[in-house]
């Protein structure tokens, strides 16, 4: 082969996707739809002159979601010396918003960690995102031997079925419904919520978010979410939300982890016992006591941990937290008997 | 892994970006060095190479072509010469999904200490901020409490390519002192660290989990060839011929354990959230633990031995039985 014209060439998404995006780029009075579907390779040769186009306009829209997923946004304008008449808006890509600040370059070894970084999602829900993330960023690198970091093999978990649909659901500004279960009660309740941020503390998943019916900054442990998480629809619309400013999310971030900061445990722990090791009460020299104290988020995931050691720790306080530990070694024996 | 990922159009087309805007400068690579720098197969390169060959913008008014030497790429070589007057010829932004992913990627990376230094961490964190100009905030936050320094040490040795020695408490709560082990990799899963190391003792490949680890050092003794040569796979737990198959039943809030363990089938659904799957434990009587922390999310259905060990070990925590520590648990 050594020519276009010997290759068994069909032109699929992936040109097409590259055509449009070259064209669009480089349009800088912008196209309308119709000269889109006329000239761009991939639509060209399906459109119909004084036809029907909608299977290829509803391809372009497709097309132009699928852009936006990636992070390339195809802006709509009505130029200057037309009336708002939607019929010529023009499209087009914005040179600032698609590029990326020249002179910056990535060593091999910065790619390597990077890697890194993306593999540690891998099988995991964002690892599609991670992995096309580092495909860009590997235009800026150098080429030469990879400074590979051999020897580690991160991975951050993501078990819950959720965390797809959450991020997405953060990404797009969407209000989403779910049923949650009360730790408290283990009531089951459908919650909405304007979804802000994902966070994971102490190797449990959250969402913090505005939750429309108490009409506060609200946490939501992802493991406790009982339902698919659905977009809040209003009518066949999808409700979206304004999101708050950064400021607004981190001080909600603050005053939730203030709140875990004032609550103790105070535990009493059998000397030498594997618990013992695992609070690291063998790194002190010349212990007095065999108490421990510890700031905990969440009563429910501590009283869960504490339950490994079955006997090796007492709860001295707080109270709840020695009855959640206790109700729960119950509801075991219960349930195998 | 994210290296063996099978690219589907909107990766195919996001590759075709990514290797123009580290072509179009004209430099010649080898198909072999992309192959290694993208991470991915020598077909997807070349595929990819050839359909930014077919650009055409010629109805759009711009004359011009990506210029690829057809031969030179059969050999191996690809550069591309550009010809238009206007054209893609830069590295596209990360979109703010990737790039929170990537930031939360590498503070996790971060957290584990002795693998990176940290000023090399940050540094990437502002060039991924600096791409992202969308104005949209963070999607994922990752916050990692204090992670266990004995890795520091670990990683030096692993470096020099020496053993260690340090003392380890095993799950039968016995503590061996100045066990010597040959590490092999770490494993970071979410908030627990493993090493896989070689165990002289065993002469095989274990799973150790860097918290129960005291005064690890490394040694001046270089990882033997058997060590260097020892296969083992991505599980932390190898199946055994004498596994017991356990049946367990788990509520939303315990399906991490459909990870942890990994379910000889797939999991079936007993109804809208509960899941029933079967996994091969070697010995039943450490699952007490494992099931008991739950407080009732996690239930062993069978076997009865099984049952009951989940059963004893509540009941001995409640002070309502004598203990049953397994003897040859590891």
């Amino acid at each position: 082969m050594s020519s276009k014209a010997d290759d068994d060439f069909a032109l699929g998404k992936p040109e097409r996707l590259f055509n449009l995006t070259c064209t669009l780029l480089y349009a800088t009075e912008g196209l309308t739809k119709k000269a889109i579907l006329q000239t761009v390779r991939g639509y060209d040769e399906e459109y119909k002159e004084g036809g029907n186009n909608a299977t290829l306009e509803r391809k372009f829209e497709r097309d132009k979601e699928s852009l936006r997923e990636v992070g390339i946004r195809i802006e709509a304008e009505i130029p200057a010396h037309e009336d708002e008449n939607n019929q010529v808006s023009v499209y087009k890509i914005k040179r600032e918003s698609f590029s990326w600040p020249s002179n910056i370059k990535l060593t091999p070894k910065q790619l390597a960690l990077l890697n890194l970084a993306a593999q540690a999602w891998a099988g995991g829900s964002l690892s599609v995102e991670a992995s096309r993330g580092i495909t860009k960023l590997r235009a800026i690198g150098v080429v030469g031997q990879s400074s590979d970091i051999i020897g580690i093999s991160p991975k951050i978990h993501t078990y819950e079925p959720c965390f797809k649909d959450l991020e997405f659901a953060i990404s797009e500004s969407q209000v989403v419904n779910f049923d949650y279960r009360n730790p408290e009660t283990g009531e089951v309740k459908t919650r909405t919520l304007q979804p802000w941020v994902l966070r994971q503390i102490a190797g449990q998943w959250l969402v913090l978010g505005f939750d429309e019916f108490r009409n506060e900054a609200r946490n939501f442990m992802l493991r406790r979410i009982v339902s698919p998480v659905t977009p809040a629809k209003n009518g066949k619309e999808v409700t979206t939300f304004e999101v708050p400013s950064q400021d607004v999310i981190d001080s909600a971030i603050a005053s939730l982890n203030d709140h875990a900061k004032q609550q103790e445990a105070v535990l009493a722990i059998a000397p030498n016992s594997e618990a013992w090791f695992r609070y690291e009460l063998d790194l002190v020299a010349n212990r007095k006591d065999n108490i421990h104290r510890l700031n905990y988020h969440d009563v429910h995931v501590l009283a869960e941990q504490l339950r490994e050691y079955a006997d090796q720790i007492e709860v001295l306080e707080p109270k709840k937290l020695a009855e959640l530990v206790t109700a729960g070694f119950r509801r075991v024996v219960d349930l195998h008997g | 892994m994210a290296d063996e990922q099978k690219l589907d159009d909107t990766d195919r087309f996001n590759l075709m970006l990514a290797l123009t805007g580290l072509l179009i400068d004209g430099q010649e690579y080898t198909v072999d060095e992309l192959v290694d720098h993208f991470k991915t197969s020598k077909k997807e390169i070349v595929k990819a190479v050839r359909m930014i060959s077919y650009t055409d913008l010629a109805k759009s008014n711009q004359d011009g072509s990506y210029g690829v030497d057809y031969d030179e790429l059969r050999e191996g070589f690809v550069s591309i010469r550009n010809t238009f007057s206007q054209a893609v010829d830069e590295v596209p932004r990360l979109s703010s999904r990737q790039a929170s992913a990537l930031a939360a990627g590498l503070v996790y990376l971060g957290s584990l200490p002795g693998l990176v230094d940290n000023s090399e961490i940050e540094e990437l964190q502002r060039i991924l901020a600096v791409d992202d100009q969308s104005g949209k905030n963070k999607t994922v936050l990752i916050e990692i409490g204090p992670r266990d320094t004995g890795l520091i040490a670990i990683r030096e040795a692993m470096a020099q390519g020496v053993s260690i020695t340090c003392d380890y408490l095993n799950l039968k709560g016995e503590t061996t002192i100045g066990r010597t082990i040959e590490p092999l990799r770490i494993d970071s899963q979410g908030e627990v660290i493993y090493l896989r190391a070689w165990c002289p003792v065993n002469n095989g490949v274990r799973s150790f989990r860097v918290d129960r680890m005291r005064n690890a050092k490394p040694t001046n003794q270089p990882i033997s060839p058997e060590a260097l040569n020892a296969e083992y796979d991505d599980e932390i737990y190898t199946a055994n011929d004498s596994d017991t198959v356990v049946t367990l039943e788990v509520d939303p809030e315990a399906y991490s354990l459909i990870f942890d363990f990994k379910p000889l089938e797939e999991p079936e659904s007993v109804d809208k959230t509960v899941r029933r799957f079967k996994i091969n434990v070697g010995d039943v009587r450490n699952l007490g633990r494992v099931i008991a922390r739950f407080g009732g999310a996690a239930r062993v259905i069978s076997p009865e031995i099984a049952r009951q060990s989940v059963r004893d070990f509540a009941l001995n925590a409640l002070g309502e039985r004598s203990s049953t520590t397994p003897k040859d648990a590891e």
